[in-house]
């Protein structure tokens, strides 16, 4: 009888299938996963690139998608995201195929020999507002394409796989991404019933940005996505207070001066006058009530908006400050004070600098996230950044491949537990 | 010589007496050599052969012989022959092992082995037996406490991992094993109900 534990620690595999990447790998990576975004494209098979590489695969995913890419008027129905928003509708079968390419191709990149390989334990991490449909497709098609690769798989929240990797098994963690935010509090388990889904993420703050470069004489710019977002996360900034900080950049605005030059052109951006506007852009991430947005709501930035998607109610207009208490405030009252003292921000929308020169105006995500809850009467709180933003997900996906005892069978009223596919 | 092919069970090689000792060749031929587990497999059961026979060999081609580290094989006592088509060369005299002896100190360190199982059986039985006494009397505590106050934080608070840090090191898992106390939670899944506290 092969010892259990000496097998996981080498047939453990885990996906992590987020909004732009797709994150795998078996255990043995060690720290880090092999990544290829998360998206496949649908080739013209009249093509000359098609016939070239004697493709027979419907779907390309991985690192030969950019081989095949032709006009930039045919990305828009050949090449396919999935999982943009964290939510596949069930009838959007181009999506479900490239799901499906990507599984494939993961296991295959990383065939065993035959030293005793049984198939791999496989952890899924799919948003934490999916609703039970995917995973239901999800595990239909690993049935479907396994072939002894895949032992037993099973499927966690993407928040739960955050706490796992972090280490600590009461806290609230947030992923803010690019299309939505949730708030998961997580007791040893998720704490499914006390959710909370806000509808805005890092392509708000791209929104907000693209409104600032249009007022700024940039209008040119302000369409192209990767330039707005690279002046986002270039001149962005969060304030300790919205009000403050335009009265201090005003009285001296050429210590918030707000500049940037794009890679590899002359282009060069630079608000001067108008640098309080960064400020804005951290704002509205984290409150985007403040009545200053009114102005740019009326003329035409769409306003976040209610939005359900799924089995989930994705709120607008909630800070985030709001939004955390009133998820804490659907636990137990003895539990509440611990999830306070642990709050982590996972996601590349909390990835926000402070420059040395600004440390009295600006703040980080953290911080921020502090100050909303004490301007609601919580004080006692701990909020950090995830030590491993980019791979928790996926470390915690190995740990609990790993440790979950093969006999917990899943359960589809507690979606926990693994679904045996050998034998 | 003088030796004689033995008349025991015929393992893969060749068995002889000679005189009164037992000697026994473990050949690995070419095409062996293309197989990675056959030579695995021969390698790893050399020792065990050496109990029954006095005098143990390994045969393997010539071409061999320079990849071999004749040192390990002296070490363990067993000799090495190569050959080819028109010759086979003692490369490694073998040293002559007494079974007798292993046999009688292998009986004894079975007894031995047997007599502490069943002491750390007893005391595990003991242990618990302790363990239900002193859960017995946590939870007549418990009952006696009577009010609604609320449970003290200490008692709610995560435990200490039992066996992360252990494990993680043993095994030589990645950085993000170490000290986590979810491995410890992780394990316990379907034993108990009392982890969920609310879902």
């Amino acid at each position: 009888m092969r010892d259990d534990r000496e097998y996981r620690s080498h047939y453990t595999f885990a996906m992590d299938f987020g909004t732009s990447d797709f994150k795998f790998g078996p255990i043995t990576l060690g720290e880090a996963p092999r990544i290829v975004n998360n998206r496949g494209y649908f080739p013209d098979k009249d093509s000359v690139m098609y016939k070239a590489f004697e493709s027979t695969s419907d779907v390309i995913v991985g690192d030969e998608v950019p081989l095949y890419l032709q006009s930039a008027e045919e990305l828009s129905s050949r090449l396919v995201y999935p999982m943009r928003n964290g939510v596949i509708d069930k009838s959007d079968d181009q999506a479900w195929r490239v799901v499906s390419s990507l599984t494939s191709f993961s296991l295959d990149a990383f065939k065993p020999g035959n030293n005793g390989f049984e198939g791999y334990y496989v952890v899924a991490s799919l948003s934490s507002v999916s609703p039970r449909y995917m995973y239901e497709k999800l595990m239909d098609i690993f049935k479907t394409i396994h072939h002894g690769k895949v032992r037993a798989i099973t499927v966690i929240p993407q928040p739960f796989a955050v706490a796992i990797g972090h280490g600590v098994t009461t806290c609230v963690v947030i992923e803010s991404g690019h299309g939505n935010s949730q708030i998961c509090p997580i007791s040893k388990y998720p704490v499914r019933a006390a959710q909370v889904a806000l509808n805005r993420g890092g392509g708000d703050a791209n929104a907000i940005t693209s409104e600032i470069l249009k007022d700024t004489g940039y209008g040119d710019l302000a369409n192209e996505e990767a330039v707005v977002r690279k002046v986002k996360e270039n001149i962005g900034l969060v304030p300790a207070d919205l009000d403050s900080a335009i009265q201090e950049t005003k009285k001296s605005p050429r210590k918030v001066r707000a500049t940037y030059k794009v890679p590899g052109t002359r282009v060069e951006i630079d608000l001067d006058k108008e640098s309080w506007t960064r400020f804005l852009i951290g704002e509205y991430v984290f409150n985007p009530k403040h009545e200053i947005f009114e102005s740019y709501f009326g003329r035409g930035m769409p306003r976040p908006k209610d939005v359900k998607m799924g089995d989930t109610v994705f709120k607008g207009m909630l800070d985030f400050g709001e939004a955390i208490i009133a998820s804490v405030e659907r636990c137990p009252v003895e539990l509440q004070q611990m999830l306070y003292r642990e709050i982590l921000l996972s996601g590349g929308n909390f990835s926000w600098t402070v420059p040395p020169k600004l440390q009295e105006i600006a703040v980080d995500s953290p911080t921020k996230i502090r100050m909303l809850l004490r301007e609601r009467g919580i004080k006692n709180v701990s909020v950090m950044m995830t030590d491993s933003p980019q791979f928790s997900v996926w470390h915690g996906c190995i740990i609990y491949g790993f440790a979950v005892p093969e006999n917990y069978e899943w359960d589809w009223q507690r979606l926990e537990g693994w679904m045996k596919l050998s034998n | 010589m003088g030796a004689r092919q033995s008349e025991e069970e015929r393992k893969a090689g060749l068995s002889f007496v000679i005189g009164t000792e037992k000697v026994h060749v473990v050949i690995l031929k070419a095409q062996d050599l293309a197989q990675r587990n056959s030579i695995i497999d021969t390698m790893l059961n050399l020792p065990s052969l050496r109990s029954t026979y006095q005098l143990l060999y390994l045969a393997v081609p010539r071409l061999l012989g320079a990849t071999i580290d004749s040192a390990t094989f002296r070490s363990h006592g067993i000799g090495l022959l190569l050959f080819d088509e028109r010759r086979i060369d003692e490369a490694v005299t073998p040293q002559t092992a007494r079974p007798g002896i292993v046999e009688m100190t292998t009986r004894t360190q079975e007894a031995t082995i047997a007599a502490e199982l069943a002491t750390l059986k007893s005391m595990y039985s003991q242990m618990e037996k302790d363990f239900a006494q002193l859960r017995e009397d946590l939870r007549r505590m418990s009952a006696s406490e009577i009010g609604s106050e609320r449970v003290p934080t200490s008692l709610v608070a995560p435990q200490e991992p039992a066996f992360a840090h252990s494990v993680g090191e043993r095994m030589g898992l990645p950085s993000y094993f170490s000290n986590n106390p979810w491995l410890d939670v992780l394990s316990k899944r379907g034993r108990t109900e009392n982890d969920l506290i609310a879902g």
